[in-house]
């Protein structure tokens, strides 16, 4: 595609330039596609950049991150295409939790009958096998927020190639800084090395998800179908996730991104009933700007048949 | 906190007829107006229910306009003409958002982390913002009172556990982490089915690093009801988590179902709710009282000494126990403003002595008897008596009625048997003592006795 756009006698263009041209491009060869909305971009590049700012930390905490951040803001990221997946299907996921939390009803008051939380265990009980993997589960899910309480992903979560090329991408860029210094290069070096190990024994959601699944065992269909009357999305993708052996992002837009006839199949494995469903594909349906063909056709109801 | 008072009025029919701004804005963002039906529901249930009981109730008032929700005490006073309405501590927030771990305000809190936990006060998430001091490690899973030790505020109690109770936000509460001293402040978190998952806030620096430090001798303790020792924050942390907590919770909800606040439930259950209260109140009680004998026990425990006047401290006792009293009918006989007896001893916990012996005679004297309490000066001690009216204790009963968890026999739900002992350990401890003198059927005389003081 890069190359369709070069046009003749234009010499090598701005990212700029460029950039408007791929999208122009892009646009011309789908006019009907839902394209990204401004809280769309807005959300996957500050992710990206929260990303990019926690491996460079990990690779040398010399790094200056707003020079290496605004140097690939205007020279473009290198990794963009690798970085794109995984930064659309957090903010994707992002989204989708506000919308829900927003919609969802307000506290209840406590003298309530149901809120008087019979079930809810004493502070300080020992927590059983599932308890303990549901709250790893939990804390992996809140790694995956800066201290503000923006969505990220946590370097934990990354598939390793992609963290393998962000790291090396970054130590490029930090290498051409400190060439000068041949021992801060060297030291480089050993850097990407050890933040390499470091990140093969770390686990991150997916992980605690698949732990999750196996301590549930049979109680696994009940544990998503509560997840789902509780709005708790990350637990639900994360279950969804581990009954395919995926990772939790692919699981995330696989499931955000589904038509909502295509969800009980998807979810077949986790074995819940239309009942159960229900409000998964209320949720889903709410959000706007989802990336479904359906969700095209509404959002552009003059593009196809209209006119 | 906003002090201020919003006022309304409800008319017999329920029509809201007078109310103050606030008051009034949300009744008309509710589409309603002056004159009309009350169209805050919650607001309408308490109000119903005050009338139905026909005596004062003060209640959390939850209600929400179309971009916040709104947390106030409401106190609802029926009468013959309907109800009035005396709204405090009104507080609006934006809609909660349950599932972002959003912290607004960045900018405020340079120097601050962010933390979550689960219902069962877990950490979940602890992050430092830019500015702010390391995190410690190992925090994933810890209990937050264990994490953050908590500290009591001036008035003894600890936000973050009531907040727990109440299922609500909390802020400053203190908190120690090594030798820093931070306050926490959070959000409730509630699922989309309205069951309550947890906290989410704030800890920031405190500024004052040594206002957090408790007082020499644990003077931050609530002097009417005691607290926990501070002087042992393993001890206070492991009582905190292991039972206020829940403590507080099984009594906020006995109350609030006993009280019916959401319409009427069966009578025998309401008891029942009510028992369960009364239970856990007295469990909180033992609470207090093991951690007070945890603190006077102590090695080197040691009283203020304190100017104080035991005509003063008597009275003051009346005060806070005459309602009480009433109940039954008793009368207390009070010493009179222009008696004095200076003394030397430390304040509060004279006045936790005078209220254990003046509870105890209200507890055992028969209704619409009378109560004494007579103030003295004999050499160097000053002293003060409570006499009741009830069965009295006998000579055998004396010489053990001030050992610890001694009942005397009874098995109701009245007291911890550990109240007279720390009352005389006290007394001791301020060099003074405390006496009975008393026969079966004649009632039971208790005289504190301290150093005499020249006024």
């Amino acid at each position: 595609m890069s190359e369709s756009v070069s046009s003749p006698g234009i010499d090598p263009p701005s990212p700029t330039l460029s950039a408007r041209l791929h999208e122009l491009a892009d646009y011309f060869a789908a006019p009907a596609a839902g394209r990204l909305t401004e809280e769309q971009r807005a959300l996957s590049l500050g992710i990206a950049r929260r990303l990019v700012v926690d491996v460079a930390a990990r690779l040398d905490p010399q790094i200056d991150p707003a020079g290496l951040w605004g140097e690939w803001l205007r020279g473009g990221l290198p990794c963009a295409a690798r970085l794109a997946g995984i930064c659309f299907a957090r903010s994707e996921e992002h989204r989708w939790r506000e919308q829900s939390a927003q919609r969802s009803s307000p506290p209840p008051v406590l003298s309530e009958p149901a809120a008087s939380n019979a079930e809810a265990p004493t502070v300080g009980e020992p927590l059983s096998e599932v308890g303990r993997a549901y709250l790893a589960l939990q804390i992996a899910d809140r790694r995956r927020f800066d201290a503000l309480g923006h969505p990220a992903l946590a370097v934990a979560d990354i598939d390793e190639e992609i963290f393998r090329a962000l790291l090396l991408d970054i130590a490029a860029w930090r290498l051409a800084e400190v060439s000068k210094d041949g021992k801060r290069a060297s030291e480089l070096g050993e850097a990407v090395r050890a933040a390499t190990e470091r990140h093969a024994q770390e686990a991150g959601i997916t992980r605690a998800g698949a732990a999750y699944s196996d301590a549930l065992g049979a109680a696994r269909p009940d544990a998503a179908a509560a997840a789902i009357a509780r709005h708790d999305w990350p637990t639900l993708i994360a279950l969804a996730a581990a009954s395919h052996r995926r990772a939790y992002d692919d699981m995330a837009v696989a499931l955000m991104t589904t038509e909502t006839a295509a969800l009980p199949s998807l979810l077949a494995p986790l074995r819940l009933d239309h009942a159960a469903l229900a409000p998964l594909e209320a949720s889903l349906a709410m959000l706007p700007a989802r990336a479904v063909s359906a969700a095209d056709y509404g959002n552009y109801p003059a593009s196809g048949q209209a006119r | 906190m906003n002090e201020r008072i919003i006022r309304g009025r409800i008319d017999r029919a329920g029509a809201l007829v007078s109310a103050d701004a606030p008051l009034l804005r949300l009744q008309q963002r509710a589409g309603a107006g002056l004159d009309k039906p009350l169209a805050l529901p919650h607001l309408a249930r308490l109000v119903t229910l005050a009338q139905r009981l026909h005596r004062d109730i003060s209640r959390p008032l939850y209600a929400a306009d179309d971009h916040s929700d709104i947390h106030a005490l409401v106190r609802i006073t029926p009468d013959a003409e309907g109800a009035s309405l005396e709204i405090t501590d009104w507080r609006t927030r934006p809609l909660a958002q349950p599932q972002i771990p959003a912290i607004g305000d960045s900018a405020a809190a340079p120097q601050g982390w962010t933390w979550e936990c689960d219902q069962q006060l877990r950490i979940v998430a602890l992050r430092a913002a830019t500015d702010a001091p390391p995190i410690p490690g190992g925090w994933e899973a810890r209990s937050l009172s264990e994490l953050f030790e908590l500290q009591p505020d001036e008035d003894g109690r600890f936000p973050v556990l009531r907040a727990l109770a109440r299922q609500s936000r909390f802020d400053g509460q203190r908190v120690q982490v090594g030798d820093m001293a931070m306050t926490l402040s959070g959000e409730a978190l509630f699922d989309a089915t309205g069951r309550f998952t947890g906290f989410r806030g704030l800890a920031v620096v405190a500024e004052k690093q040594a206002s957090a430090e408790p007082k020499a001798g644990g003077a931050l303790v609530d002097p009417a009801f005691g607290s926990l020792p501070l002087s042992d924050p393993q001890f206070g942390r492991r009582i905190d988590g292991a039972l206020r907590g829940p403590l507080s919770r099984i009594i906020a909800t006995a109350e609030t179902i006993s009280g019916q606040f959401d319409g009427p439930i069966r009578a025998d259950y309401a008891r029942y709710a009510g028992d369960i209260a009364h239970a856990g109140r007295h469990l909180l009680g033992l609470v207090d009282d093991l951690a007070d004998l945890q603190n006077i026990e102590r090695p080197g425990f040691k009283a203020a000494r304190d100017e104080i006047d035991l005509g003063d401290l008597a009275r003051r006792a009346v005060g806070l126990l005459g309602m009480k009293a009433e109940e039954k009918g008793i009368r207390i006989d009070a010493p009179r403003t222009d008696d004095r007896a200076p003394a030397t001893g430390e304040f509060r916990r004279v006045l936790q002595v005078l209220l254990n012996l003046l509870g105890n005679a209200i507890r055992y004297s028969p209704e619409d008897s009378q109560i004494w309490i007579r103030v003295d000066r004999e050499g160097d001690r000053a002293m003060v008596t409570v006499a009741d009216q009830g069965q009295g204790i006998d000579a055998d009963q004396q010489a053990v009625v001030f050992e610890k968890f001694e009942r005397l026999g009874r098995t109701d739900s009245g007291g911890s048997g550990l109240g007279l002992y720390i009352a005389r350990r006290l007394a001791r401890a301020m060099d003074g003592d405390l006496t009975v003198d008393s026969a079966p059927g004649q009632g039971a005389r208790f005289t504190l006795s301290l150093p005499a003081r020249d006024a």
